[in-house]
């Protein structure tokens, strides 16, 4: 298994309707690659992730992720793939403010493998990671995630991508709200992380000054069948 | 199942302001909803108290619901007496335990003059078989001694010793001012008609009404004084109606068919329970009105339950999403939303069980005190606890609502 991801004959239209669909033919990305996807606004960036994350279905084709062909599982199975294999960033950083940071870093532990036996080594995983990027014990373990400043919880959301140990991170457009040294450092403690971890990155941007961080880059337009 | 049961507890904490109301609204009309099922039991059972002495009632023939009215409550007025002869007669009977005759008629101020034997504070009981204590004093010793309920006594301001002018009839001018009657004693309150009475013996109305006919006094010379009364003269010769106790309650039916087909005088006997019932059915309208009522009240809370899950549901979306994303399934959302449903309800129910016994302990003894209202202080009955089920399933079944709203929604919400 060379490929990560690999999209064949992609077929997706909104609610069934016509007034939006995408069409790929043929999208893979290496292992362990660290990718850059640009695209208009509009384009069907998100639509794309939300396709490979599995939260959406295509009318037809395939989308294989570590061997597995991933459209074809039952919804049930889709939604313990992702949260086993898939780690996701998006454009706001999600975290639910009303929980601690280290219960947002665990979420995606919650709804797959977390037993009594294994509950220390992901505490542990989460804490370890979170010195590596600098982010302290007490910090993590606030009352609720609204006090964190922007960089917090920036890394709090790096820290939940990879909790898991995914196969895969996709990112939607995480920096567009970042000014440029918010911006860097963001990118460098995701790809470096990435390497570090050896998880494949798909990041969607239209920022194309990002190039420099990333193996390759894609642009969406180009794969897009009209 | 734990992590949902600690996002919903961390996500209903982080609104605590708008969930907190809700669970207000909630608990206020279940409290509302209990205590008028507490009332209305309470009530019924301070109206079914009044005949827990008797098995029958004796009185001249008429509606059994009046009957029942002025032997037991003293409201409205007998249209006959019976015969002292036919009362005697009666209560020769085998079957009867103790028969107690009771003669109304008279009153003093705005309150009703009841004469009756000394055998009355005995067997008269009320409530769990609760017996008459005296507040003051005692039963009267002498044939012009009189006892008085608890609410007379307190309105008019009345002590042992204190003495006491009957008036003929109901809200009568004419006075039995020659026969002044001495307060022997001043019977603890019951909650009862018995606190608004004045008790006197038979053998005194029969001494005040010597001289009277057809309600008016005509005066005989020489009679007119009290101590030249015999025994023998002071035999009632009528009385109003009579409280019968049976040896065996199953003689009941025997008895008062006897008494119904008494030949010598029109007689009937009453069953007190049952006439009772036949009146409370016309009463509970009422209780049932209010019970709907109350039970409308916990449908709009419920609906505000509603209303608040759903008017959170479009601020909560991106929340949903990130479930999504990071693992939850849809069903995982429908259930969370329950899950804070049931949450809320289940809070609801038990500040509402924590608040209406406070209610208990602090109410029910001034009800008891001041308006002779006596309630039982259950702590819960099974039919409670039936009660908070329906509670807990109809907000559970009208929260699938909203939680198929947000099933939905996070079908379709991506990132």
């Amino acid at each position: 298994m060379n490929n990560a991801l690999e999209i064949k004959n992609l077929l997706f239209k909104w609610n069934n309707q016509d007034n939006f669909s995408l069409k790929i033919k043929n999208l893979s990305i290496k292992r362990n690659k660290k990718v850059i996807m640009f695209g208009e606004s509009g384009s069907g960036k998100s639509t794309l992730l939300n396709l490979i994350s599995g939260i959406m279905s295509p009318i037809s084709g395939t989308i294989i992720i570590k061997d597995t062909i991933t459209n074809n599982l039952s919804s049930n199975k889709k939604d313990a793939f992702r949260a086993n294999n898939i780690g996701v960033i998006f454009q706001q950083l999600n975290l639910l403010d009303y929980i601690s940071p280290i219960n947002n870093i665990l979420l995606p532990c919650f709804f797959t493998n977390f037993k009594k036996k294994n509950k220390n080594y992901f505490y542990n995983r989460a804490f370890n990671l979170a010195s590596k990027l600098d982010l302290k014990k007490n910090i993590l373990l606030q009352r609720n995630s609204s006090q964190l400043s922007l960089g917090q919880k920036q890394r709090v959301a790096i820290i939940r991508a990879v909790i898991n140990k995914p196969f895969l991170i996709v990112a939607d457009e995480p920096t567009s709200a970042l000014d440029n040294r918010n911006k860097e450092n963001f990118l460098n403690l995701l790809v470096n992380i990435c390497e570090t971890e050896k998880i494949t990155l798909l990041m969607v941007s239209h920022d194309t000054s990002l190039k420099k961080y990333f193996d390759s880059n894609i642009t969406l337009e180009r794969i897009v069948k009209k | 199942m734990k992590i949902l049961i600690n996002l919903a507890f961390q996500s209903l904490f982080n609104r605590k302001v708008t969930v907190f109301l809700t669970i207000i609204s909630l608990t206020v009309s279940i409290v509302l909803f209990l205590s008028i099922d507490t009332l209305r039991l309470g009530a019924k059972k301070s109206f079914f108290g009044n005949v827990k002495s008797g098995d029958l009632i004796l009185g001249s023939r008429s509606g059994e619901i009046q009957l029942l009215l002025y032997s037991l409550f003293q409201i409205g007025s007998p249209t006959n007496n019976i015969s002292w002869e036919s009362y005697k007669e009666i209560s020769k009977k085998s079957e009867i335990d103790w028969i107690v005759p009771i003669s109304l008629g008279d009153s003093h101020k705005q309150f009703r003059v009841m004469g009756t034997t000394k055998e009355y504070f005995e067997r008269y009981s009320y409530r769990k078989s609760k017996k008459l204590q005296y507040q003051f004093g005692t039963h009267f010793q002498n044939t012009f001694d009189v006892v008085i309920g608890n609410d007379v006594a307190k309105i008019l301001n009345y002590k042992l010793d204190d003495s006491i002018i009957v008036a003929h009839g109901i809200g009568s001018q004419s006075l039995h001012d020659e026969f002044p009657f001495k307060v022997k004693g001043i019977l603890q309150k019951t909650g009862t008609s018995l606190d608004r009475l004045v008790l006197v013996s038979l053998e005194a109305l029969e001494a005040i009404h010597k001289d009277w006919k057809a309600g008016s006094k005509i005066p005989i010379k020489g009679t007119n004084n009290k101590k030249n009364f015999t025994e023998q003269d002071l035999i009632p010769k009528e009385i109003t109606a009579a409280i019968i106790k049976l040896k065996s309650p199953i003689t009941i039916f025997k008895v008062q068919r006897e008494i119904n087909d008494y030949e010598y005088e029109p007689l009937q006997a009453i069953i007190p329970g049952i006439v009772l019932t036949k009146l409370w059915q016309i009463v509970s309208v009422t209780e049932n009105i209010m019970l709907a009522i109350s039970a409308m009240v916990i449908v709009s809370a419920l609906i505000g339950l509603i209303a608040i899950l759903y008017s959170t549901l479009n601020n909560r979306r991106r929340e949903m999403a990130l479930l999504r994303i990071v693992g939850a399934s849809p069903k995982t959302i429908f259930s969370l939303l329950l899950l804070e449903a049931l949450i809320i309800s289940f809070l609801s129910i038990v500040f509402s069980i924590i608040l209406t016994q406070l209610l208990n302990f602090f109410l029910f003894p001034i009800l008891d005190n001041k308006y002779g209202i006596y309630l039982e202080n259950n702590f819960l009955l099974l039919k409670d606890f039936y009660f908070f089920l329906i509670v807990l399933l109809t907000a559970v079944i009208v929260s699938i609502f909203p939680a198929l709203q947000a099933y939905k929604n996070s079908i379709n919400d991506g990132i």
